[in-house]
């Protein structure tokens, strides 16, 4: 699976689209992180629990989108963008969505 | 370029575990971890509760409690009665450390507590329904018997460290998730009460035997004290109060008596002008 | 005894109502995907793809924005869920089907606006999420906003 947040796929040709295809999540680390992570923005620094958090969120929700193009047939995803938000405290929610393509 | 009208498989942005299946795995984690922060709170306030100098106990909790005490007396003929029995049943505990104090609550309830600095506490309730002196020393023979084993302060320790251990568990989690846990604490910690209990029976009838001769307050306390409108009976009556079944205490009593060697039957002396409230 | 009479009867609502609530939640829930898919069914052929411009095949006579946004909430139950699995880290399962139904809920009205519009195709679509008030409070409202925007095209020739 091609994964691209521009228009084309460089030095291929775009043959099919179908729609948007998103990957959603919702994680949280454990108690003990948050209360690390508490103590640390005292001090100010990396969050490294926290940097560690949307990585797995990223590729938790990369991972989703990937499956729904791979259930289109698609090979490609161009132009992918991430949104976040915050429903629940210390929790990170991520959208990733971008279009399906078959790339030749 | 060609679009392709498809629409990707359904679901695959929702996990399939059950809610159920997931409630009731959180909720047993959070129970367990409970019950583990209950158990280490209580085995560490054991450990230390022991080795605190009482006349430090007692400067750091002199006047935490002697308000109620004077507000009281100024108005409780009862309590000057009250504080020679006391003296009396003390009396029984040369070596003990504390200048034992008496306080009278207004509470319907009939309960007695053992507070830190050494007050002895007896509510309303308990006065009007005790029905002779004997049951009365009973009562603070137990109560001494708490401070014997310093129970008073693992008692008060555990409730702090519990309580802290859970504000940190609440700093991430949901308020629900709190009083999950601490339901569950507080379970765990009845459950340690017991035998603190039962030991304090024992004590306190030690102190009965020394005084009278006899123990027979001990038992004709517990007998009609269910009457005073105590829990049910029943498993979940029984682990939901804090003093276990009299069944169970009266059982136990009797072990002690007879391994003893004390009359678990004797003359009942009168009530010292306590139970004519003011 | 007062107390423990209180912390029961505290116990029973708190009890009664996740009770409620997952019976409740469940039926809106499976409500609410019936709604999305039978949408999703009768507007696949309308394009929504993330493209900045037309594809160049596309002969566009007229275009605008438009917009599609909604605002959902989770039942108690799942708050309760939430709330413990912040607890021990990992996916909150719990709010995966609110996410998933405020974005596809958003696409569709999106959609629909399309089709209100006149247009054949909307293109450069993007998702913008926004927490609902009270947020930092424990007993804030569990919401999620979810704005859909992009550029509706009438096209000469079908995509």
């Amino acid at each position: 699976m091609i994964l691209s947040n521009t228009e084309t796929v460089p030095g291929k040709q775009i043959t099919r689209f179908f729609g948007v295809v998103s990957g959603s999540t919702v994680r949280a680390k454990h108690i003990g992180k948050d209360i690390m992570a508490g103590f640390k923005n005292i001090v100010g620094g990396e969050l490294k629990a926290y940097t560690e958090l949307i990585a797995e969120a990223r590729e938790d929700a990369v991972g989703r989108m990937v499956r729904e193009a791979e259930s289109l047939g698609a090979n490609a995803v161009v132009n992918i963008r991430f949104s976040t938000s915050s429903v629940a405290q210390g929790a990170a929610e991520l959208f990733a969505y971008g279009t399906a393509v078959t790339v030749e | 370029m060609k679009f392709d009208p498809s629409l990707p498989e359904d679901g695959i942005n929702v996990s399939r575990t059950h809610p159920l299946r997931e409630a009731l795995l959180l909720v047993g984690g959070v129970a367990a971890i409970a019950l583990a922060v209950a158990a280490v709170a209580a085995v560490s306030v054991d450990l230390v509760a022991p080795h605190i100098p009482i006349e430090l106990e007692v400067r750091l909790f002199s006047g935490w409690f002697d308000r109620a005490v004077e507000a009281d007396a100024a108005v409780d003929p009862r309590e000057q009665s009250l504080a020679e029995l006391l003296g009396r049943m003390a009396g029984h505990w040369p070596e003990s450390p504390y200048a034992f104090e008496i306080a009278i609550w207004d509470v319907p309830e009939p309960n007695a507590v053992a507070l830190p600095g050494g007050v002895i506490a007896v509510t309303h309730g308990l006065l009007e329904n005790v029905e002779s002196e004997n049951e009365l020393a009973f009562v603070l023979g137990h109560e001494l018997g708490h401070f014997r084993h310093r129970d008073h302060l693992r008692g008060l320790g555990r409730g702090v460290a519990f309580s802290l251990l859970l504000v940190a568990v609440g700093v991430g989690g949901g308020g629900s998730a709190v009083e999950l846990a601490s339901l569950a604490g507080e379970f765990a910690q009845r459950g340690f009460d017991r035998e603190q209990e039962i030991e304090a029976d024992r004590f306190g009838l030690a102190l009965l035997a020394a005084e009278y001769g006899h123990v027979a307050g001990a038992e004709a306390f517990f007998e009609h004290l269910p009457e005073l409108g105590g829990p049910g009976e029943g498993a979940l009556a029984s682990y939901f109060s804090t003093h276990p079944l009299h069944a169970d205490r009266i059982q136990a009593l009797q072990a002690t008596a007879r391994e003893m060697g004390w009359a678990l039957r004797g003359e009942h002396r009168p009530l010292p002008a306590l139970s004519t409230p003011r | 005894m007062d107390t423990q009479v209180e912390l029961g009867v505290r116990l029973g609502i708190s009890l009664a109502l996740l009770v409620l609530a997952y019976f409740t939640g469940a039926a809106v829930e499976r409500r609410h995907y019936a709604s999305i898919r039978k949408r999703e069914l009768r507007w696949r052929s309308l394009p929504a793809i993330t493209f900045r411009s037309v594809p160049p095949s596309w002969k566009v006579t007229e275009s605008g924005l438009i917009t599609g946004s909604v605002v959902i909430s989770v039942d108690y139950f799942k708050r309760f869920l939430a709330g413990l699995r912040a607890i021990f880290g990992g996916r909150i399962k719990a709010y995966e089907s609110l996410l998933d139904r405020a974005r596809r809920e958003a696409l569709m009205r999106l959609k629909q606006q399309a089709v209100e519009g006149g247009y054949h195709a909307i293109v450069n679509v993007r998702l913008e999420t926004c927490r609902m008030a009270n947020a930092g409070n424990s007993e804030s409202i569990a919401g999620l906003e979810v704005l859909a925007f992009g550029t509706g095209v009438k096209l000469l020739n079908a995509p």
